[in-house]
């Protein structure tokens, strides 16, 4: 019994650390997934109620591993679901009002907002597996090994998934700029 | 190009904070499901505990009921006012569990 109990307040222990390292990953991508905070944050509760519920089975088939990967799935199949629940995409997938203005600093304000909300924009149109691997690149920095375990994918396929989610994406940027000028 | 895209990408999509609530909806919400642990033991029928195919429903409100409050205790291990109320749930809910199993091996 008292084993048991030792080993709970382990858990609950890692369980605590593993929430407040990666609370803002977690809603990072969340926000940029389903383009506002109110969901962002509905989303991010129930990633960790459901992380909670598995937490002691993850830990023991990680080996050791990192659980971000694993912390992100949850959140991309709450947000799939999410969707699919309204049988709709959003219709606007990032806040107007805040997508550039609360993440980025004065200067990127001033000196790149067009730039920066082109981007965004093409982010938008890029197919859901490829804006998916983006948002963790970027907005997560993960590295490809983990975007592969998110992602349930190869390296290697991984790998090429990013570099023509670049690819299109600086496509559909010139384009833009283009047809801005 | 692709280079400029990817400096473009990290600035474009740069992490966002969580706000400061979400920790506490978090948390507010393990009390919930912990607090409906507790009533579903509450009023269970002691009659509906003779038939083995209803234990699995007061267990898994146990197992609810105890994981939702050490997280809520993890979560909030500042709050020692929440702290006294999830011992508070405990005590009723392994109170609650004894009395029923009592019963059952006195009626036996």
């Amino acid at each position: 019994m008292a084993h048991a109990n030792n080993r709970k307040a382990e858990l609950d222990a890692e369980f605590s650390e593993c929430y407040r390292t990666h609370l803002r990953d977690v809603y990072s991508y969340l926000y940029y997934r389903v383009g506002n905070h109110h969901d962002a944050e509905d989303l991010t509760e129930q990633t960790f109620l459901q992380a909670y519920r598995h937490f002691e089975r993850a830990l023991r088939e990680s080996d050791g591993r990192p659980l971000r990967p694993w912390l992100i799935r949850i959140a991309h199949n709450l947000a799939a679901n999410l969707y699919r629940d309204r049988s709709r995409r959003p219709q606007s997938p990032l806040n107007e009002d805040s997508t550039v203005a609360t993440p980025h600093s004065t200067e990127d304000l001033v000196s790149g907002r067009d730039e920066l909300a082109r981007v965004l924009e093409g982010v938008k149109v890029l197919p859901d597996d490829r804006r998916e691997a983006l948002i963790m690149r970027f907005a997560l920095g993960m590295d490809n090994r983990e975007i592969a375990r998110a992602l349930g994918r190869t390296d290697g396929a991984t790998k090429v998934l990013i570099h023509r989610a670049i690819k299109q994406l600086a496509g559909i940027v010139a384009l833009e700029q283009e047809g801005g000028s | 190009m692709s280079g400029d895209v990817e400096q473009l990408l990290r600035r474009a999509l740069a992490p966002v904070e969580p706000p400061e609530d979400l920790s506490t909806r978090v948390r507010s919400t393990l009390q919930s499901i912990s607090d409906m642990a507790a009533e579903e033991l509450e009023g269970w029928e002691l009659a509906a505990m003779r038939d083995p195919r209803n234990w699995a429903r007061p267990a898994i409100a146990v197992v609810a009921g105890g994981a939702a409050g050490a997280g809520l205790l993890l979560l909030g291990r500042h709050q020692r006012r929440r702290s006294r109320e999830l011992r508070a749930v405990a005590r009723r809910t392994a109170a609650t569990v004894g009395t029923a199993a009592r019963k059952i091996v006195a009626r036996r």
